[in-house]
């Protein structure tokens, strides 16, 4: 992968671009272009969290802006692409190429984010009531992203590579999806502790791999409808590859999801769990004796929430979310062989104009461990405007 | 110099973002959350609107297509198929067609309010 992921993301802008400049009327292009801003203000009432050490949380303002375009260059053929910028900096979300045989099988390379969970498919900001994701799908608005690296599947998370996929109806009551893909997989240097997110996806480091070695996975899921207005999702997810350069250390993640959807009432569960190997070589690095069949952590984590609709302009969201992780840790961590935070949201989404939306909510944490702060709860609340067009 | 209470800059930026929103609002039908009243949709498209409001709203909000622009039915019947694609979508096939009568309703309307002038198209 590390010669051909630059090839593919290459191929597809010129691709993309190529499509762009053909005359429209000659091959019936349309094309869509999309965006989303979202200027949100972090209000951390417990400074101490931030004080005195390296960043713990981001509080204080933050924009999430996204632009997307969409090509369809045939009825088999379409590209998108998506750049967005955020407290990870500017990041290229989409650049592929969409190949459609059938409804029931599509080839797409490129640069997206793989089929995994039913999160990240409503990852923009403009598609959520909230302000931030669930602590599985964090990546680095919770307090204490730092002891917790984030989440167990920071979203979103682009990658290069290709996926297979495709849906089909059984008549009109349900609809079954799955996708396989190949993709450069996350990223960490040898002997590290935990999977390296910046270096997973930053673009300064040209988006090509760490090792040759794909990760790869996939998702099912079922969608059911009970009439004409409610249906049900339930859906399955894994992915599975090698972090270092030299594939030593290997990373599983399985997400399992189920949503319901009851006229415009929305309620979602889902779970993700990462086992992840830890190089224990050198057990002085580590807080806790290393026992055999101890080289390996778990990290789990998962949300419920429910969106609903109190007038046609005014939502209400509730949502309880969560991590855990059990596992040995370096010396310098601030975390224990078992540690948890479970966190409480209450929120509210107004909409102003359509396509522009107030969010505020309020979240109270509740850390097993003391930390830096000294106290096991912590809170903070959001006050945040998000446009789309 | 004595910094303001952060609540006071939040409600300021907040209320900036607002003003330039409501100045931004162009000729459309007129809204209902971020759908379209029913006012504004013919008694024998109601079925339509509301097939629309529903399956159009599961993954991303509805100004997302109603602030698209108006567009030609092809534009609108690849727009619908490849969101009736994506994964867990809820839009049948036989979804298609009711939704876009609708689309093609709304643009003509859009074309109509704003004089028979292509606004928001993106070709």
């Amino acid at each position: 992968m590390r010669a051909s992921s630059p090839l593919v993301l290459v191929a597809v802008l010129v691709a993309v671009v190529a499509a762009l400049f053909v005359p429209a009327q000659a091959l019936a292009v349309d094309r869509t272009f999309a965006g989303s801003a979202q200027i949100d203000y972090h209000f951390i009432p417990d400074r101490a969290s931030r004080e005195g050490q390296a960043t713990q949380a981001f509080g204080g303002f933050t924009l999430e802006a996204a632009l997307k375009l969409s090509v369809d260059v045939s009825d088999h053929l379409s590209a998108n692409v998506k750049v967005c910028v955020g407290c990870h900096g500017f990041e290229t979300d989409m650049a592929y190429l969409d190949y459609r045989f059938a409804d029931e099988l599509n080839i797409r390379g490129g640069r997206f984010s793989p089929s995994f969970g039913a999160f990240n498919l409503r990852h923009d900001p403009a598609n959520q009531r909230l302000s931030d994701k669930p602590l599985a799908y964090d990546m680095g608005r919770m307090l204490r992203l730092r002891d917790w690296n984030m989440g167990v599947l920071p979203s979103p998370f682009p990658d290069n590579g290709f996926e297979v996929n495709g849906t089909h109806w059984f008549g009109k009551s349900a609809q079954a999806d799955y996708a396989a893909y190949v993709v450069s997989g996350f990223k960490a240097d040898t002997g590290a502790a935990d999977i390296d997110f910046v270096q997973s996806r930053s673009g300064s480091l040209y988006y090509i791999d760490n090792n040759e070695r794909p990760s790869y996975g996939g998702r099912v899921a079922l969608t059911t409808r009970f009439s004409q207005f409610r249906d049900m999702t339930v859906g399955a997810s894994g992915m599975r590859g090698t972090l270092d350069p030299k594939n030593d250390l290997t990373y599983t993640i399985l997400g399992a999801d189920l949503a319901f959807r009851l006229d415009r009432i929305n309620l979602r569960l889902e779970y993700l769990v990462r086992r992840e190997d830890l190089d224990v070589s050198d057990p002085s690095r580590f807080k806790y004796d290393v026992p055999t069949g101890g080289n390996y952590f778990l990290k789990h984590g998962g949300y419920a929430e429910v969106e609903l609709p109190v007038t046609r302009d005014l939502d209400m969201i509730g949502r309880f979310d969560f991590l855990y992780r059990t596992g040995n840790v370096l010396t310098t961590s601030e975390l224990k062989a078992r540690s948890a935070v479970v966190r409480y949201t209450l929120g509210t989404a107004y909409t102003l104009e359509r396509g522009y939306r107030v969010k505020l909510s309020g979240e109270t944490y509740s850390f097993s461990d003391e930390g830096p702060t000294g106290h096991h709860v912590a809170l903070s609340g959001h006050v945040g405007v998000v446009g789309t067009f | 110099m004595k910094k303001s209470p952060i609540a006071m800059r939040v409600l300021l930026l907040s209320g900036a973002l607002v003003a330039s929103a409501s100045g931004c609002s162009g000729t459309q039908p007129p809204r209902a959350g971020e759908g379209v009243a029913t006012s504004a949709v013919p008694a024998d498209l109601k079925e339509e609107y509301a097939l629309f409001a529903q399956r159009c709203s599961k993954c991303h909000s509805l100004s997302r297509a109603l602030n698209n622009g108006d567009h030609d039915p092809q534009y609108w019947a690849r727009y619908v198929s490849r969101m009736r694609r994506q994964p867990s979508s809820g839009i049948a096939p036989e979804d298609e067609p009711p939704i876009l009568r609708y689309l093609n309703f709304y643009s003509a309307q859009l074309r109509a309010e704003n004089g028979g002038v292509d606004a928001g198209a993106q070709q």
